[in-house]
């Protein structure tokens, strides 16, 4: 994925709430970044949602994941997300801002990228502006993996700069694309979860 | 500034908590599944071939 993390280690300050932000960012960012392997298929399996409509939907990525086969999986990832020379989505910010790929909002992302100390992987085959890619900025920005952990207002802005224009209908079109089953519960997870990541940041 | 920002804390923390986000029960597996470690392989040592990183990435781009 296009972005490197400075370090893995989570600092004790961060509040359990934001911890759990974080690791929800980053299991979207997995299961969008790569086919699931078989020990994500198994650690989805054991995910237990309460009744709130994000817990019903992880609740459901948990019954499909568990009865998901791998190949299965793969070949709706691919069907997705690669296809013959495109899948059935492309989940970067300047195609759904733009209708093109490579267009101002990435250049706006490797802008704010640079100045909040986040490094571009070198080796990655796709643009910054990969859904997973920015997320993965979110799980670091939260956990302090560039520096310090990111402000709430720092967070807001590059949360509503990078993602809340497009990123809920990139996740409403996951769950409604002809190929998606297991991708169908992650974008009812992705719908919800921005949903409520809007409304806390339009708190403060 | 510092008071409206605790005020305003606390609200934010509660409605993550009631809408979800802060009762993902099964947090250990939910940190399990959200780790992006990638496995490496070790490269060749066969002469006359070794598989560098840019073969490895040409391969994977090639897949189809």
């Amino acid at each position: 994925m296009p972005i490197k993390g400075a370090s893995s280690e989570e600092p004790p300050t961060i509040a359990q709430e934001d911890k759990l932000r974080a690791q929800l960012y980053g299991l979207l960012a997995k299961f969008l970044s790569r086919p699931p392997s078989v020990a994500d298929l198994e650690a989805v399996a054991a995910l237990k949602g309460d009744d709130t409509k994000l817990g019903q939907a992880i609740g459901m990525l948990a019954r499909i994941g568990g009865r998901a086969d791998v190949e299965g999986v793969g070949e709706e990832y691919h069907d997705l997300f690669i296809g013959v020379g495109r899948g059935e989505l492309l989940p970067y910010a300047s195609y759904y801002l733009t209708g093109f790929l490579h267009e101002k909002p990435l250049a706006k992302l490797r802008n704010d990228m640079a100045e909040l100390g986040i490094e571009r992987e070198p080796k990655a085959s796709e643009p910054e502006d990969h859904i997973a890619a920015i997320m993965e900025s979110m799980t670091g920005l939260i956990l302090g993996r560039f520096g310090t952990p990111a402000p709430i207002e720092v967070q807001k802005r590059f949360f509503e700069t990078h993602l809340e224009s497009w990123a809920p209908y990139f996740f409403r079109d996951l769950e409604a694309a002809k190929s998606s089953v297991l991708y169908a519960a992650v974008g009812a997870i992705g719908r919800n979860f921005f949903d409520i990541e809007a409304t806390a940041f339009a708190m403060d | 500034m510092k008071e409206t920002k605790k005020k305003v804390d606390p609200d934010r923390r509660s409605f993550l908590k009631l809408a979800g986000v802060g009762t993902v029960a099964g947090g250990a597996a939910l940190a399990a599944s959200s780790t992006t470690g990638e496995a490496r392989e070790e490269a060749s040592k066969d002469s006359l071939y070794s598989e560098t990183d840019h073969i490895r990435t040409y391969y994977r781009l090639a897949r189809f």
